[in-house]
């Protein structure tokens, strides 16, 4: 099912300063990822799951090593690059949603469109869809807080896939939902994994998460400790 | 920019009432501003407006050896009125006034004063001249300002004791009757200036047919160059004022500058609390792939927005509310003559259209500036930080 590589990491290391000292997050990891992975970064707090999926989403930057996605180097990409890769061939998914609070459901998901210049006429087409995977087509005037958080969660995962982007970052994203929302929201993105061949990465600790993902690797304080793929 | 001003009216529509409350006060801000700068130029235009219906009329000639800061040319500062104004005094166009000095007892104390004798059938001067017409047994008719009237604690039908030196140097002295007190904003009309019938002066002075100033109201006629007077325009006679109003304006651009401050302090606050609020959203912005030029626009165009609809709203309350206020006035709650000044009780604004263009453009640029700023700050930050909103 998986082809092509579109990310690999080699001896990425990440610090952080922590006062006068620092604080390394992630000591030389070295991974690959292909087209069309439902993968994730799993392991205790602290153990460098957001900084992985935040350096590949290129909202931060390797203190070593080098990371490529979808052919751009992230450590040496200017700001307005980052943001186009952003723009163009990423969706991110957020444990709080960061929905528009004030928007509507159909702004929300509508604005990845208006920034890649889509005429009105695609964005509608688009953003019905979009709504209409997630099941969100009588939810179209509400705004985020008259939904409820299951809710907020697939607004999100509509807003990440309607453009169709070839990775989508997903950071807890069951972290604020009971188990029956969760599934919901994890068998939608597993749909569309499949539908679309768009590569999925979770960071999470959550079990019902690390039960639909067919690789899992396990992070602890900083390392890859275990890569394993799961045959389903 | 399309995207940003999309963005910013779907912000400013999505957030409803507090947008609204944000829209409230800025416009507020731009009616005080802009009412208030009318005030103080209506006062400025009352001030000349007054010393023409009161003083100056639309022009002078003065006796060539008149001196208005001087009183030792009082004495000799007359002169037989020019034939040649003969046929306008006749027509009520020009208006001859003789002036002297005196002294006046009220209630046994000395106060010097400046006698000045105007036609009781004059209408150049708003000056109630027809009271000197008033017949009073053994007494001078005579009118004063309400401002000496309260110094002196003399009210109209009060008698005092007046006191001059005549053309010959002789002194002598008469009982004149107040007949009425008038209110008069000029204080060279008022303070220090008591008003009798001229022939009465002029009988008084030994000096028939003589005058200090003739004053005119219609500067379009064109009048002969009179041996021994000095013409006077509107502009040198108001051309103290004139430099008061320009060192007033610098006062007041300073008091106009500290209302926009404040103004904008409330922008700048509202801006500020709101971006910091809005640092996850900023965050998501940035994550959905927005660059930090982008996020800092979209602030400002949204800062800029607030001003634009404040703009629009004043005009929607503000322009009836200022155009009513011109034509009413502002009628001061307690007696203007308290304040020391030369204040009318009702004041009336004066707008010009710079005032209303500069005031909506300075808030906006100054709204686009304090949106700008703290955006920019924010926008610097690491967008990981961002997201979490964790920026302080």
């Amino acid at each position: 099912m998986e082809d092509s590589v579109i990310i690999t990491i080699d001896g990425l290391v990440k610090k952080f300063p922590m006062g006068k000292s620092e604080f390394t997050a992630l000591k030389g990891i070295d991974l690959r990822f292909s087209q069309g992975e439902f993968a994730g970064f799993v392991g205790p707090s602290g153990s460098g799951k957001t900084t992985m999926l935040n350096i590949i989403g290129s909202l931060d930057i390797p203190s070593s090593g080098q990371v490529t996605v979808l052919d751009h180097s992230i450590g040496s990409l200017t700001q307005k690059d980052a943001a186009n890769l952003r723009k163009r061939n990423l969706g991110f998914i957020f444990q709080s949603y960061n929905l528009f609070a004030v928007h509507t459901v159909y702004e929300n998901i509508e604005f990845p469109l208006l920034l890649l210049n889509y005429s009105a006429a695609e964005r509608k087409k688009m953003v019905t869809e979009a709504m209409e995977w997630l099941g969100l087509t009588d939810k179209i005037k509400s705004k985020p807080p008259q939904l409820s958080g299951g809710e907020c969660q697939r607004v999100a995962i509509a807003r990440a896939m309607v453009k169709r982007p070839s990775l989508v970052l997903a950071d807890e994203p069951t972290a604020n939902l009971d188990a029956a929302n969760s599934h919901n929201i994890l068998k939608s993105m597993e749909q569309l994994n499949r539908e679309f061949r768009t590569t999925f990465l979770f960071a999470t600790h959550d079990d019902k998460v690390i039960s639909y993902l067919r690789r899992k690797i396990s992070l602890e304080d900083g390392r890859v400790a275990k890569d394993e793929t799961i045959s389903n | 920019m399309k995207l940003a001003i999309k963005m910013a009216y779907r912000n400013l529509v999505g957030a409803g009432l507090r947008t609204w409350l944000n829209v409230i006060v800025l416009s507020f801000s731009f009616l005080v501003i802009i009412w208030m700068k009318g005030i103080i130029t209506g006062w400025d235009h009352q001030a000349k407006v007054d010393m023409t219906n009161w003083e100056i009329g639309e022009g002078q000639y003065w006796q060539e050896d008149y001196d208005p800061y001087d009183p030792f040319t009082f004495t000799d500062s007359h002169a037989p009125i020019p034939p040649e104004f003969s046929e306008e005094i006749a027509n009520g166009t020009m208006e001859p006034v003789l002036i002297a000095q005196g002294t006046i007892y009220p209630q046994g104390r000395l106060q010097s004063v400046m006698v000045r004798g105007i036609d009781p059938k004059q209408t150049i001067f708003m000056l109630p001249a027809g009271k000197l017409d008033t017949v009073v047994a053994g007494a001078i008719p005579a009118i004063i300002g309400s401002g000496m009237a309260k110094n002196l604690k003399m009210e109209a039908g009060d008698r005092v004791m007046v006191q001059w030196r005549d053309a010959d140097g002789t002194f002598d002295a008469s009982e004149v009757c107040i007949t009425e007190v008038f209110t008069v904003n000029v204080p060279a009309v008022d303070q220090g200036q008591l008003y009798l019938p001229l022939d009465t002066l002029q009988s008084m002075l030994g000096l028939k047919g003589e005058a200090t100033i003739v004053t005119y109201d219609n500067s379009e006629v064109s009048r002969p160059l009179v041996d021994g007077w000095v013409h006077k325009s509107k502009t040198e006679l108001t051309s103290a004022v004139d430099e008061l109003i320009r060192v007033k304006t610098a006062g007041t651009s300073f008091l106009y500058i500290i209302l926009i401050t404040l103004a904008m302090l409330a922008i700048f606050d509202t801006q500020v609390l709101s971006i910091f609020r809005r640092q996850k959203e900023i965050g998501t912005y940035i994550a959905l792939g927005y660059t930090r030029r982008q996020v800092v626009g979209l602030f400002t165009v949204e800062g800029t927005m607030y001003a634009v609809l404040a703009a629009l709203l004043s005009a929607a309350y503000g322009l009836p509310f200022l155009a009513w206020q011109a034509r009413v006035g502002w009628t001061m709650p307690m007696d203007a003559s308290e304040f020391g000044m030369a204040i009318a009780q009702t004041l009336y604004p004066v707008y010009s259209a710079g005032l209303v263009a500069g005031t909506v453009l300075i808030i906006m640029t100054v709204t686009a500036l304090v949106s700008y700023w703290p955006s920019r700050r924010i926008a610097k930050m690491n967008p990981t930080e961002a997201l979490r909103g964790r920026i302080q």
